[in-house]
Protein backbone atom coordinates (compact mmCIF):
# COMPACT_ATOMS: atom_id res chain seq x y z
CA UNK A 1 0.00 0.00 0.00
CA UNK A 2 0.96 3.47 -0.43
CA UNK A 3 2.68 5.79 2.01
CA UNK A 4 -0.16 8.74 1.50
CA UNK A 5 -2.72 6.46 1.45
CA UNK A 6 -2.11 5.06 4.81
CA UNK A 7 -1.68 8.97 6.15
CA UNK A 8 -5.02 9.88 4.14
CA UNK A 9 -6.61 6.66 6.24
CA UNK A 10 -4.79 7.84 9.51
CA UNK A 11 -6.45 11.15 8.91
CA UNK A 12 -9.98 10.15 8.44
CA UNK A 13 -9.86 8.10 11.47
CA UNK A 14 -8.20 10.99 13.88
CA UNK A 15 -10.65 13.06 12.69
CA UNK A 16 -13.80 10.02 13.03
CA UNK A 17 -12.60 10.13 16.45
CA UNK A 18 -12.31 13.71 17.54
CA UNK A 19 -15.29 14.68 16.11
CA UNK A 20 -16.79 11.10 18.06
CA UNK A 21 -15.42 12.20 21.26
CA UNK A 22 -17.25 15.65 21.01
CA UNK A 23 -20.72 14.36 19.64
CA UNK A 24 -20.59 11.79 22.21
CA UNK A 25 -19.44 14.05 25.26
CA UNK A 26 -22.22 16.42 24.30
CA UNK A 27 -24.74 13.94 24.40
CA UNK A 28 -23.49 12.25 27.22
CA UNK A 29 -24.35 15.60 28.91
CA UNK A 30 -27.86 16.14 27.26
CA UNK A 31 -28.50 11.87 28.93
CA UNK A 32 -27.37 12.96 32.23
CA UNK A 33 -29.36 16.53 32.78
CA UNK A 34 -32.24 14.30 31.92
CA UNK A 35 -31.93 11.65 34.08
CA UNK A 36 -31.31 14.47 36.99
CA UNK A 37 -34.57 15.46 35.65
CA UNK A 38 -36.45 12.15 35.14
CA UNK A 39 -35.15 10.89 38.98
CA UNK A 40 -36.28 14.75 40.01
CA UNK A 41 -39.51 14.31 38.50
CA UNK A 42 -39.61 10.26 40.08
CA UNK A 43 -38.88 11.81 43.54
CA UNK A 44 -41.21 14.58 43.40
CA UNK A 45 -43.95 11.39 42.65
CA UNK A 46 -43.24 9.84 45.47
CA UNK A 47 -43.47 12.81 47.55
CA UNK A 48 -46.45 13.85 46.34
CA UNK A 49 -47.49 9.74 46.78
CA UNK A 50 -46.38 10.03 50.96
CA UNK A 51 -48.35 12.95 51.19
CA UNK A 52 -51.59 11.50 49.58
CA UNK A 53 -51.54 8.44 52.00
CA UNK A 54 -51.05 10.75 54.80
CA UNK A 55 -54.97 11.96 55.08
CA UNK A 56 -56.04 8.09 55.18
CA UNK A 57 -54.03 7.21 57.91
CA UNK A 58 -54.95 10.18 60.01
CA UNK A 59 -58.27 9.67 59.44
CA UNK A 60 -58.01 5.75 60.55
CA UNK A 61 -56.10 6.86 63.38
CA UNK A 62 -58.45 9.22 64.79
CA UNK A 63 -61.41 6.87 64.32
CA UNK A 64 -59.52 4.23 66.88
CA UNK A 65 -58.31 7.29 69.17
CA UNK A 66 -58.78 9.51 71.23
CA UNK A 67 -56.36 12.15 73.14
CA UNK A 68 -53.78 12.13 70.51
CA UNK A 69 -54.31 15.35 68.56
CA UNK A 70 -50.62 16.64 69.66
CA UNK A 71 -49.24 13.98 67.57
CA UNK A 72 -51.74 14.16 64.37
CA UNK A 73 -51.64 18.15 64.65
CA UNK A 74 -47.74 17.75 64.08
CA UNK A 75 -47.92 15.33 60.92
CA UNK A 76 -50.78 17.62 59.83
CA UNK A 77 -48.59 20.36 59.78
CA UNK A 78 -45.46 18.62 58.90
CA UNK A 79 -47.64 17.31 55.27
CA UNK A 80 -48.82 21.22 54.79
CA UNK A 81 -45.28 22.26 54.49
CA UNK A 82 -44.43 19.14 52.32
CA UNK A 83 -47.13 19.58 49.88
CA UNK A 84 -46.30 23.68 50.17
CA UNK A 85 -42.67 23.59 49.81
CA UNK A 86 -41.25 25.18 46.57
CA UNK A 87 -37.71 24.09 46.54
CA UNK A 88 -35.93 20.64 46.80
CA UNK A 89 -34.36 22.17 50.33
CA UNK A 90 -37.82 22.83 51.66
CA UNK A 91 -39.34 19.57 50.76
CA UNK A 92 -36.20 17.37 52.02
CA UNK A 93 -36.73 19.49 55.84
CA UNK A 94 -40.62 18.47 55.65
CA UNK A 95 -40.12 15.01 54.54
CA UNK A 96 -38.08 14.62 57.12
CA UNK A 97 -40.69 16.13 59.84
CA UNK A 98 -43.40 13.84 58.57
CA UNK A 99 -40.68 11.32 59.15
CA UNK A 100 -40.25 12.44 62.80
CA UNK A 101 -43.82 13.18 63.63
CA UNK A 102 -45.06 9.93 61.95
CA UNK A 103 -42.51 7.91 64.04
CA UNK A 104 -44.22 9.30 67.14
CA UNK A 105 -47.62 8.04 65.65
CA UNK A 106 -46.09 5.04 65.51
CA UNK A 107 -44.81 5.00 68.71
CA UNK A 108 -48.26 6.20 70.17
CA UNK A 109 -50.11 3.71 67.76
CA UNK A 110 -48.55 0.85 70.38
CA UNK A 111 -51.32 1.66 72.62
CA UNK A 112 -54.26 0.88 70.52
CA UNK A 113 -53.83 -2.75 69.76
CA UNK A 114 -57.51 -2.79 68.22
CA UNK A 115 -55.83 -0.05 65.80
CA UNK A 116 -53.23 -1.85 65.20
CA UNK A 117 -54.45 -5.31 64.02
CA UNK A 118 -56.99 -3.34 62.09
CA UNK A 119 -56.88 -4.78 58.15
CA UNK A 120 -57.32 -0.69 56.99
CA UNK A 121 -54.06 0.08 59.00
CA UNK A 122 -52.03 -2.57 58.30
CA UNK A 123 -52.80 -1.97 54.87
CA UNK A 124 -51.88 2.09 55.32
CA UNK A 125 -48.72 1.02 56.76
CA UNK A 126 -47.66 -0.62 54.53
CA UNK A 127 -48.54 1.70 52.10
CA UNK A 128 -46.94 3.59 53.56
CA UNK A 129 -44.00 1.80 54.71
CA UNK A 130 -43.44 1.12 50.95
CA UNK A 131 -43.81 4.43 49.69
CA UNK A 132 -41.17 6.00 52.36
CA UNK A 133 -38.83 3.06 50.80
CA UNK A 134 -39.61 4.19 47.35
CA UNK A 135 -38.52 7.80 48.49
CA UNK A 136 -35.29 6.31 49.91
CA UNK A 137 -34.50 4.73 46.56
CA UNK A 138 -35.88 7.73 44.58
CA UNK A 139 -34.00 9.94 46.91
CA UNK A 140 -30.18 7.90 46.12
CA UNK A 141 -31.06 7.31 42.30
CA UNK A 142 -31.63 11.48 42.21
CA UNK A 143 -28.75 12.14 44.04
CA UNK A 144 -26.60 9.25 41.88
CA UNK A 145 -27.77 11.38 38.86
CA UNK A 146 -26.60 14.61 40.15
CA UNK A 147 -23.07 13.33 41.17
CA UNK A 148 -22.96 11.44 37.86
CA UNK A 149 -23.91 15.14 35.92
CA UNK A 150 -21.90 17.28 38.67
CA UNK A 151 -18.58 14.87 38.26
CA UNK A 152 -18.68 15.64 34.13
CA UNK A 153 -19.45 18.87 34.42
CA UNK A 154 -15.95 19.73 37.12
CA UNK A 155 -13.94 16.85 35.20
CA UNK A 156 -11.87 17.95 31.67
CA UNK A 157 -12.61 17.74 29.02
CA UNK A 158 -16.28 17.46 29.70
CA UNK A 159 -15.77 20.55 31.92
CA UNK A 160 -15.07 22.33 28.66
CA UNK A 161 -18.19 21.24 26.67
CA UNK A 162 -20.44 21.70 29.97
CA UNK A 163 -19.01 26.09 29.93
CA UNK A 164 -19.55 26.38 26.02
CA UNK A 165 -23.47 24.87 26.63
CA UNK A 166 -24.24 25.90 29.89
CA UNK A 167 -24.61 22.87 31.73
CA UNK A 168 -25.33 24.03 35.30
CA UNK A 169 -24.49 21.55 38.75
CA UNK A 170 -27.75 20.09 39.85
CA UNK A 171 -28.43 20.47 43.79
CA UNK A 172 -28.74 17.10 46.01
CA UNK A 173 -31.44 16.26 47.88
CA UNK A 174 -30.37 15.74 51.65
CA UNK A 175 -31.99 13.40 54.16
CA UNK A 176 -31.23 13.11 57.61
CA UNK A 177 -29.62 10.40 59.51
CA UNK A 178 -32.80 9.32 61.21
CA UNK A 179 -35.03 9.15 58.05
CA UNK A 180 -32.55 6.42 56.60
CA UNK A 181 -34.18 4.22 58.46
CA UNK A 182 -37.64 3.00 56.94
CA UNK A 183 -40.03 2.48 59.79
CA UNK A 184 -41.59 -1.61 59.20
CA UNK A 185 -44.35 -2.83 60.78
CA UNK A 186 -44.28 -5.84 62.96
CA UNK A 187 -47.04 -7.22 63.87
CA UNK A 188 -45.90 -10.10 66.61
CA UNK B 1 -2.63 -21.86 11.99
CA UNK B 2 -0.91 -18.34 11.47
CA UNK B 3 -1.52 -15.74 13.84
CA UNK B 4 1.30 -13.25 14.01
CA UNK B 5 2.47 -12.37 17.54
CA UNK B 6 1.41 -9.18 16.81
CA UNK B 7 -1.98 -9.59 16.81
CA UNK B 8 -1.44 -11.54 19.80
CA UNK B 9 -0.49 -9.23 21.69
CA UNK B 10 -3.65 -7.15 20.18
CA UNK B 11 -5.71 -9.72 21.20
CA UNK B 12 -4.26 -9.66 24.90
CA UNK B 13 -4.55 -5.84 25.05
CA UNK B 14 -8.07 -6.03 24.08
CA UNK B 15 -8.59 -8.53 26.59
CA UNK B 16 -7.14 -6.87 29.52
CA UNK B 17 -8.68 -3.98 29.01
CA UNK B 18 -12.18 -5.58 28.48
CA UNK B 19 -11.55 -7.32 31.78
CA UNK B 20 -9.91 -3.94 33.77
CA UNK B 21 -13.22 -1.97 32.07
CA UNK B 22 -15.53 -4.69 32.92
CA UNK B 23 -14.45 -5.16 36.67
CA UNK B 24 -14.56 -1.12 37.22
CA UNK B 25 -17.84 -0.48 38.16
CA UNK B 26 -17.79 -1.83 41.99
CA UNK B 27 -20.99 -2.43 43.69
CA UNK B 28 -22.34 -0.39 46.64
CA UNK B 29 -23.63 -3.42 48.19
CA UNK B 30 -22.19 -6.80 48.64
CA UNK B 31 -25.25 -8.91 47.33
CA UNK B 32 -24.97 -12.79 46.06
CA UNK B 33 -25.05 -12.73 42.51
CA UNK B 34 -27.84 -15.22 40.31
CA UNK B 35 -27.20 -19.00 40.03
CA UNK B 36 -26.93 -20.37 36.91
CA UNK B 37 -30.94 -21.50 38.05
CA UNK B 38 -31.73 -17.48 38.55
CA UNK B 39 -35.33 -18.45 39.22
CA UNK B 40 -34.29 -19.82 43.25
CA UNK B 41 -31.30 -18.67 44.75
CA UNK B 42 -31.33 -20.94 47.70
CA UNK B 43 -27.88 -19.09 49.33
CA UNK B 44 -28.87 -20.69 53.06
CA UNK B 45 -29.88 -24.28 51.86
CA UNK B 46 -34.07 -24.12 53.39
CA UNK B 47 -35.67 -25.33 50.18
CA UNK B 48 -36.68 -29.24 48.82
CA UNK B 49 -35.78 -29.95 45.18
CA UNK B 50 -39.50 -30.25 45.32
CA UNK B 51 -39.74 -26.32 45.55
CA UNK B 52 -36.96 -25.35 43.58
CA UNK B 53 -38.68 -27.35 40.46
CA UNK B 54 -41.84 -26.44 40.90
CA UNK B 55 -40.56 -22.50 41.52
CA UNK B 56 -38.25 -23.19 37.93
CA UNK B 57 -40.64 -24.76 35.87
CA UNK B 58 -43.57 -22.26 36.44
CA UNK B 59 -41.14 -19.08 36.46
CA UNK B 60 -40.25 -20.77 32.18
CA UNK B 61 -43.99 -21.07 31.78
CA UNK B 62 -44.87 -17.58 33.11
CA UNK B 63 -41.93 -16.11 31.44
CA UNK B 64 -42.68 -17.56 28.35
CA UNK B 65 -46.19 -15.81 28.17
CA UNK B 66 -45.59 -13.18 29.71
CA UNK B 67 -42.12 -11.93 30.31
CA UNK B 68 -42.55 -11.12 33.60
CA UNK B 69 -40.15 -13.52 36.29
CA UNK B 70 -41.02 -14.17 39.98
CA UNK B 71 -37.72 -14.86 41.75
CA UNK B 72 -37.08 -16.43 45.15
CA UNK B 73 -33.61 -15.48 47.17
CA UNK B 74 -33.01 -17.04 50.74
CA UNK B 75 -29.44 -15.49 51.77
CA UNK B 76 -27.97 -16.65 55.50
CA UNK B 77 -27.59 -12.64 56.83
CA UNK B 78 -27.73 -9.18 54.95
CA UNK B 79 -24.57 -8.82 56.04
CA UNK B 80 -25.45 -6.05 57.80
CA UNK B 81 -27.19 -3.74 55.20
CA UNK B 82 -31.32 -3.56 55.57
CA UNK B 83 -33.80 -5.51 54.38
CA UNK B 84 -35.16 -2.52 51.56
CA UNK B 85 -31.89 -1.77 50.17
CA UNK B 86 -30.60 -5.20 49.88
CA UNK B 87 -33.95 -6.33 47.81
CA UNK B 88 -33.77 -3.37 45.89
CA UNK B 89 -29.95 -3.85 45.10
CA UNK B 90 -30.59 -7.22 44.32
CA UNK B 91 -33.59 -6.78 42.03
CA UNK B 92 -31.36 -4.72 40.13
CA UNK B 93 -28.30 -6.52 39.59
CA UNK B 94 -30.43 -9.26 39.15
CA UNK B 95 -32.72 -7.30 36.31
CA UNK B 96 -35.93 -9.26 37.38
CA UNK B 97 -38.49 -9.28 35.03
CA UNK B 98 -38.78 -7.63 31.24
CA UNK B 99 -36.25 -4.54 30.79
CA UNK B 100 -39.56 -2.59 29.37
CA UNK B 101 -42.51 -3.48 31.11
CA UNK B 102 -40.35 -3.91 34.78
CA UNK B 103 -43.13 -6.92 35.54
CA UNK B 104 -40.80 -8.70 37.98
CA UNK B 105 -40.94 -9.95 42.13
CA UNK B 106 -38.62 -10.86 44.02
CA UNK B 107 -39.41 -12.68 47.09
CA UNK B 108 -36.64 -12.54 50.01
CA UNK B 109 -35.89 -14.65 53.06
CA UNK B 110 -32.93 -13.26 55.52
CA UNK B 111 -32.41 -16.18 57.80
CA UNK B 112 -30.59 -14.73 60.72
CA UNK B 113 -32.15 -11.74 60.50
CA UNK B 114 -35.56 -13.50 60.38
CA UNK B 115 -37.04 -10.78 58.05
CA UNK B 116 -38.80 -11.43 54.57
CA UNK B 117 -39.32 -8.94 51.71
CA UNK B 118 -41.68 -8.56 48.44
CA UNK B 119 -40.26 -6.31 46.38
CA UNK B 120 -42.57 -5.82 43.35
CA UNK B 121 -41.14 -3.89 40.00
CA UNK B 122 -42.88 -1.62 38.82
CA UNK B 123 -44.75 -2.87 36.37
CA UNK B 124 -46.44 -4.67 38.55
CA UNK B 125 -47.18 -2.43 41.08
CA UNK B 126 -50.50 -1.75 40.05
CA UNK B 127 -51.67 -5.26 40.38
CA UNK B 128 -49.90 -5.63 43.71
CA UNK B 129 -49.86 -2.79 45.84
CA UNK B 130 -47.63 -2.69 49.21
CA UNK B 131 -50.64 -3.49 51.01
CA UNK B 132 -51.82 -6.44 48.99
CA UNK B 133 -48.34 -7.46 49.45
CA UNK B 134 -48.01 -7.19 53.37
CA UNK B 135 -51.52 -9.56 53.00
CA UNK B 136 -50.31 -11.91 51.15
CA UNK B 137 -47.30 -12.92 53.63
CA UNK B 138 -49.40 -12.28 56.83
CA UNK B 139 -51.95 -15.01 54.90
CA UNK B 140 -50.06 -17.11 53.03
CA UNK B 141 -45.99 -16.80 54.17
CA UNK B 142 -45.32 -15.43 57.36
CA UNK B 143 -47.65 -18.37 59.59
CA UNK B 144 -45.32 -20.89 57.84
CA UNK B 145 -42.06 -19.04 58.57
CA UNK B 146 -42.53 -18.83 61.97
CA UNK B 147 -43.06 -22.74 62.50
CA UNK B 148 -39.66 -22.29 60.54
CA UNK B 149 -41.62 -24.42 57.71
CA UNK B 150 -39.71 -22.78 55.04
CA UNK B 151 -41.21 -24.87 52.25
CA UNK B 152 -44.57 -24.18 52.40
CA UNK B 153 -44.28 -21.03 53.17
CA UNK B 154 -42.47 -19.86 50.00
CA UNK B 155 -44.35 -22.35 48.29
CA UNK B 156 -47.86 -20.88 49.02
CA UNK B 157 -46.58 -17.32 48.48
CA UNK B 158 -44.98 -17.66 45.50
CA UNK B 159 -48.44 -19.64 44.19
CA UNK B 160 -50.78 -16.47 45.63
CA UNK B 161 -48.17 -13.93 43.88
CA UNK B 162 -48.16 -16.05 40.77
CA UNK B 163 -52.00 -16.68 40.31
CA UNK B 164 -52.64 -12.90 40.57
CA UNK B 165 -49.98 -12.16 37.81
CA UNK B 166 -51.01 -15.05 35.66
CA UNK B 167 -54.96 -13.75 36.01
CA UNK B 168 -53.79 -9.97 35.22
CA UNK B 169 -52.10 -10.88 32.14
CA UNK B 170 -54.97 -13.65 31.36
CA UNK B 171 -52.80 -16.94 30.69
CA UNK B 172 -52.57 -20.19 32.49
CA UNK B 173 -49.74 -21.04 34.21
CA UNK B 174 -48.60 -24.78 33.92
CA UNK B 175 -45.22 -26.33 35.25
CA UNK B 176 -43.77 -27.62 32.15
CA UNK B 177 -39.85 -29.22 31.89
CA UNK B 178 -37.40 -26.56 32.26
CA UNK B 179 -35.49 -26.27 29.28
CA UNK B 180 -31.99 -24.46 29.82
CA UNK B 181 -31.97 -22.86 26.43
CA UNK B 182 -31.70 -18.98 27.06
CA UNK B 183 -28.58 -17.15 26.00
CA UNK B 184 -26.66 -15.19 28.93
CA UNK B 185 -25.60 -12.00 28.42
CA UNK B 186 -21.78 -12.52 29.78
CA UNK B 187 -18.71 -12.93 28.79
CA UNK B 188 -19.02 -15.87 26.72
CA UNK B 189 -21.23 -14.13 24.16
CA UNK B 190 -19.16 -10.53 25.00
CA UNK B 191 -15.94 -12.62 23.46
CA UNK B 192 -18.21 -14.43 20.19
CA UNK B 193 -19.40 -10.35 19.53
CA UNK B 194 -15.46 -9.97 19.68
CA UNK B 195 -14.03 -12.84 17.46
CA UNK B 196 -16.88 -11.85 14.95
CA UNK B 197 -15.45 -8.34 15.20
CA UNK B 198 -11.54 -9.61 14.41
CA UNK B 199 -12.87 -11.59 11.72
CA UNK B 200 -14.80 -8.90 9.79
CA UNK B 201 -11.67 -6.35 10.51
CA UNK B 202 -9.51 -9.08 8.90
CA UNK B 203 -11.91 -9.64 6.02
CA UNK B 204 -12.41 -5.29 5.13
CA UNK B 205 -8.30 -5.47 5.61
CA UNK B 206 -7.99 -8.74 2.82
CA UNK B 207 -10.28 -7.09 0.67
CA UNK B 208 -8.71 -4.21 0.05
CA UNK B 209 -5.64 -6.02 -1.06
CA UNK B 210 -8.40 -7.73 -3.87
CA UNK B 211 -9.98 -4.00 -5.06
CA UNK B 212 -8.26 -2.65 -8.62
CA UNK B 213 -5.96 -0.38 -7.54
CA UNK B 214 -7.99 2.58 -9.04
CA UNK B 215 -10.44 2.35 -6.69
CA UNK B 216 -8.60 1.23 -3.73
CA UNK B 217 -8.57 4.28 -1.93
CA UNK B 218 -11.83 5.41 -2.17
CA UNK B 219 -12.73 1.92 -1.21
CA UNK B 220 -10.43 2.10 1.51
CA UNK B 221 -12.10 4.83 2.94
CA UNK B 222 -15.53 3.75 2.30
CA UNK B 223 -14.93 0.35 3.86
CA UNK B 224 -13.46 2.13 7.22
CA UNK B 225 -16.04 4.67 7.69
CA UNK B 226 -18.98 2.24 7.30
CA UNK B 227 -17.53 -0.47 9.38
CA UNK B 228 -15.71 1.88 11.89
CA UNK B 229 -19.10 3.46 12.43
CA UNK B 230 -21.22 -0.20 12.92
CA UNK B 231 -18.07 -1.30 15.22
CA UNK B 232 -18.34 2.00 17.23
CA UNK B 233 -21.88 1.49 17.68
CA UNK B 234 -21.55 -2.32 19.07
CA UNK B 235 -19.02 -1.63 21.09
CA UNK B 236 -19.93 1.34 22.73
CA UNK B 237 -23.44 -0.66 24.15
CA UNK B 238 -20.70 -3.27 24.90
CA UNK B 239 -18.66 -0.72 27.00
CA UNK B 240 -20.64 1.62 27.63
CA UNK B 241 -17.39 3.92 27.66
CA UNK B 242 -16.69 6.37 25.14
CA UNK B 243 -13.07 6.67 25.52
CA UNK B 244 -12.75 2.95 25.81
CA UNK B 245 -14.37 2.05 22.53
CA UNK B 246 -12.77 4.64 21.24
CA UNK B 247 -9.24 2.86 21.84
CA UNK B 248 -10.37 -0.68 20.57
CA UNK B 249 -11.48 0.82 17.46
CA UNK B 250 -7.99 2.60 17.14
CA UNK B 251 -6.51 -0.74 17.69
CA UNK B 252 -9.20 -2.47 15.95
CA UNK B 253 -8.34 0.01 12.81
CA UNK B 254 -4.62 -0.67 13.00
CA UNK B 255 -4.58 -4.43 13.38
CA UNK B 256 -6.66 -4.29 10.36
CA UNK B 257 -3.75 -2.58 8.21
CA UNK B 258 -0.90 -4.41 10.02
CA UNK B 259 0.93 -7.41 8.53
CA UNK B 260 -0.35 -6.43 5.45
CA UNK B 261 2.94 -5.83 3.19
CA UNK B 262 3.65 -9.48 2.71
CA UNK B 263 0.46 -10.97 2.32
CA UNK B 264 -1.38 -11.07 -0.63
CA UNK B 265 -5.11 -11.28 0.81
CA UNK B 266 -6.84 -13.34 3.21
CA UNK B 267 -5.52 -16.06 4.90
CA UNK B 268 -6.95 -18.65 7.42
CA UNK B 269 -7.56 -18.18 11.25
CA UNK B 270 -7.19 -20.51 13.63
CA UNK B 271 -6.83 -20.72 17.47
CA UNK B 272 -9.91 -18.68 19.35
CA UNK B 273 -13.55 -19.57 19.57
CA UNK B 274 -15.47 -17.42 21.78
CA UNK B 275 -19.15 -18.55 23.07
CA UNK B 276 -18.98 -20.69 26.16
CA UNK B 277 -22.53 -19.36 27.52
CA UNK B 278 -23.28 -21.73 29.84
CA UNK B 279 -26.97 -22.94 30.19
CA UNK B 280 -29.71 -21.45 32.83
CA UNK B 281 -30.91 -18.84 33.07
CA UNK B 282 -31.28 -15.06 33.74
CA UNK B 283 -33.02 -11.99 33.97
CA UNK B 284 -34.77 -9.79 31.75
CA UNK B 285 -33.43 -6.58 32.92
CA UNK B 286 -36.23 -5.43 34.87
CA UNK B 287 -36.18 -2.71 37.76
CA UNK B 288 -37.85 -1.70 40.85
CA UNK B 289 -38.62 1.40 42.56
CA UNK B 290 -39.00 -0.14 46.12
CA UNK B 291 -42.38 -1.14 45.80
CA UNK B 292 -43.77 -3.84 48.42
CA UNK B 293 -43.76 -4.34 51.76
CA UNK B 294 -41.70 -6.15 54.15
CA UNK B 295 -42.13 -8.41 58.03
CA UNK B 296 -40.67 -10.10 60.48
CA UNK B 297 -41.32 -13.64 61.42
Amino acid sequence: MKKSSIILIVVVVVIVAIAGLLISGYNGMVSKKEAVDSSLGNLNVMLQRRADLVPNLVNTVKGYTSHEDEVIDKITDARAKLVGASNLEEKSEANNELTNSLNALMVVVENYPDLKSSANFTQLSDELAGTENRIAVARKDYNDAVRTLNTSIKRFPTNILAGMFGFDEAEYFEADEGSQEVPSVNFE
Amino acid sequence: MLISSKKKIIIKVLLIFFIIFNLLPIKSLAIVSPTAEFYVNDYANLLSEETKEYIINTNVSLHNQTGAQIVVVTVENLEGNSLEDYATELFRSFGIGDKSKNNGVLLLLALEEREFRVEVGYGLEGILPDGKTGRIQDEYIIPYLKENNWNDGIKNGFSAILNIVAEEYGVEVNAQAAIAGESKNDFGSYLGIFVIFYFLSDMIGAGMYKVNKKWKIFAIILFGIVAEFLIFVVLKNIFSSTMMTLLCLIIFTISCFSNRRTRGGWYGHGGSSGGFSGGGFSGGGGSSGGGGSSRSF
